[in-house]
């Protein structure tokens, strides 16, 4: 199928020229300036400068009046992206929390959302992302594990609980994910070590720190079998293990 | 304040580290295997992560493992490296200053070694980085002139050559550790490339 600029003859300018005029008059042609916006933004992007803002909004609103729901979405995401290059969190943040209003179902972009708190250190928003992929998509051990990272580094005994049932529930979804199971060790230890802990917590925590380092053990033992490479880092992994006692 | 010396194989493997991860934020810790007291020669580098820098649980864990390894080879750590993603920026983060508190704790003249995105391009030639010390509480960027890197320009060809030729996959970082425990976050293998690279069999020094 020939380009818009084929079949009418005109240049890169000339379209956005037109697409400023469409605003300007308020003209609600959307599936014109569905066929030029896109062009526009396949092709020359790059030359748009600072109006490429404007007609990622203008051509995602006549995307969506067409039904092109990709469209819509691939405008926003390049927009997203570029503001993420750019290191304009707080925009790219505010546009996915707009994006998400409409399109709720969207695991990429809760993601990508909560990837940009965890950058900003805002872990309780962080949290709430990574909650709303867990309660979508139960099974995927990767969610709970991140989520029980998140918990951990928010810090306080009831985050710290928090923390050791969710890498204790990654680890069920999926028992070779290490990092579910040093964060079991890590937080079980914390809890037990920790003075606000009554004695039948402290027990419990160590048994589960102690079923940890069971499993690390062994997981560095099968993996030192194979290769003589890795033996440094076996090695380093028994030492903080037996270092760390369990008073 | 002191001289820094940073060594052939400490750079490659920081600077391949970021190649590695070109949008993400990388980190790791610079090692030193000479005794305390007078210029900070970091001869090593340890890389760390590339996904998730300021959340705790797996920081922790490395610096621990990284402790243990040092003790057991007469290494200490004497500094921490960052990449950003975001290129245009090469100033320390708060998870970046955070983890280079910790290591000043325990070592008196650590340094903060940012590696500046925008000035790596494949001619480029002074060493992208940007070194920070602690003066009081704050870290303060260091004076250019008391950061040595022997044989700069050797470095840099090893490194690109590393590049060139692939080799630069064989990096290991810590989450790459974690993913599969089987690879080697010490990176002997890598280590002993560079060594020869930069071995005088090979007309470098």
């Amino acid at each position: 199928m020939a380009s818009v600029s084929e079949m009418y003859d005109v240049t890169w300018e000339e379209m956005r020229d037109k697409l400023r005029k469409w605003r300007e008059d308020n003209h609600r042609n959307s599936e014109q300036i569905v066929d030029v916006g896109e062009e526009l933004i396949n092709e020359h992007a790059s030359k748009l400068g600072d109006d490429i803002w404007i007609i990622y909004e203008q051509v995602m609103i006549a995307a969506l009046d067409c039904s092109r729901d990709d469209l819509a979405w691939a405008a926003r995401k390049r927009k997203i992206s570029i503001l993420k290059a750019q290191g304009k969190s707080a925009e790219a943040i505010r546009e996915l929390n707009e994006y998400l209003e409409q399109f709720v179902g969207d695991q990429e972009a809760w993601h990508e959302l909560s990837e940009l708190y965890i950058n900003e250190h805002d872990y309780g928003k962080a949290a709430f992302c990574l909650e709303e992929l867990m309660m979508t998509n139960p099974h995927n051990h990767l969610y709970c594990e991140q989520y029980a990272e998140v918990k951990y580094t928010q810090g306080g005994l009831e985050n710290l609980e928090l923390s050791r049932k969710y890498f204790a529930q990654a680890l069920k979804l999926n028992n070779r994910n290490m990092r579910a199971l040093f964060g079991l060790y890590m937080s079980a230890s914390h809890i037990a070590a920790s003075p606000k802990v009554n004695a039948t917590v402290k027990k419990a925590n160590v048994k589960y720190a102690t079923w940890a380092t069971n499993q690390i053990n062994r997981a560095y033992q099968l993996a030192g079998r194979g290769t003589k490479e890795n033996k440094c880092s076996v090695k380093a992994v028994e030492e903080m293990l037996e270092s760390i006692t369990m008073s | 304040m002191g001289e820094v010396e940073l060594s052939c194989l400490a750079y490659v493997k920081m600077y391949l580290h970021a190649c590695l991860f070109p949008r993400c934020s990388v980190n790791g810790l610079l090692l030193s295997s000479s005794p305390a007291g007078g210029a900070v020669c970091v001869t090593d580098c340890v890389p760390l992560l590339h996904t998730h820098l300021p959340l705790a649980p797996i920081t922790q864990l490395a610096l621990t493992q990284v402790d243990v390894w040092c003790a057991q080879t007469q290494q200490r750590i004497v500094g921490y490296y960052q990449a950003n993603a975001c290129v245009s920026d090469s100033s320390p983060t708060p998870c970046a200053l955070k983890i280079a508190d910790k290591i000043a704790e325990q070592c008196n003249n650590a340094v903060l070694l940012m590696i500046d995105g925008g000035k790596m391009s494949p001619d480029y030639r002074v060493p992208p980085i940007v070194m920070y010390e602690r003066k009081d509480t704050r870290w303060t960027l260091k004076d250019k002139h008391t950061i040595m890197l022997q044989q700069w320009e050797e470095t840099r060809d090893i490194a690109s050559q590393l590049l060139d030729s692939g080799d630069h996959s064989l990096l290991v970082d810590f989450d790459s550790h974690l993913d599969d425990i089987t690879r080697d976050w010490t990176n002997q293998k890598l280590n002993a490339k560079i060594a020869e690279l930069a071995s005088p069999a090979n007309g470098n020094v």
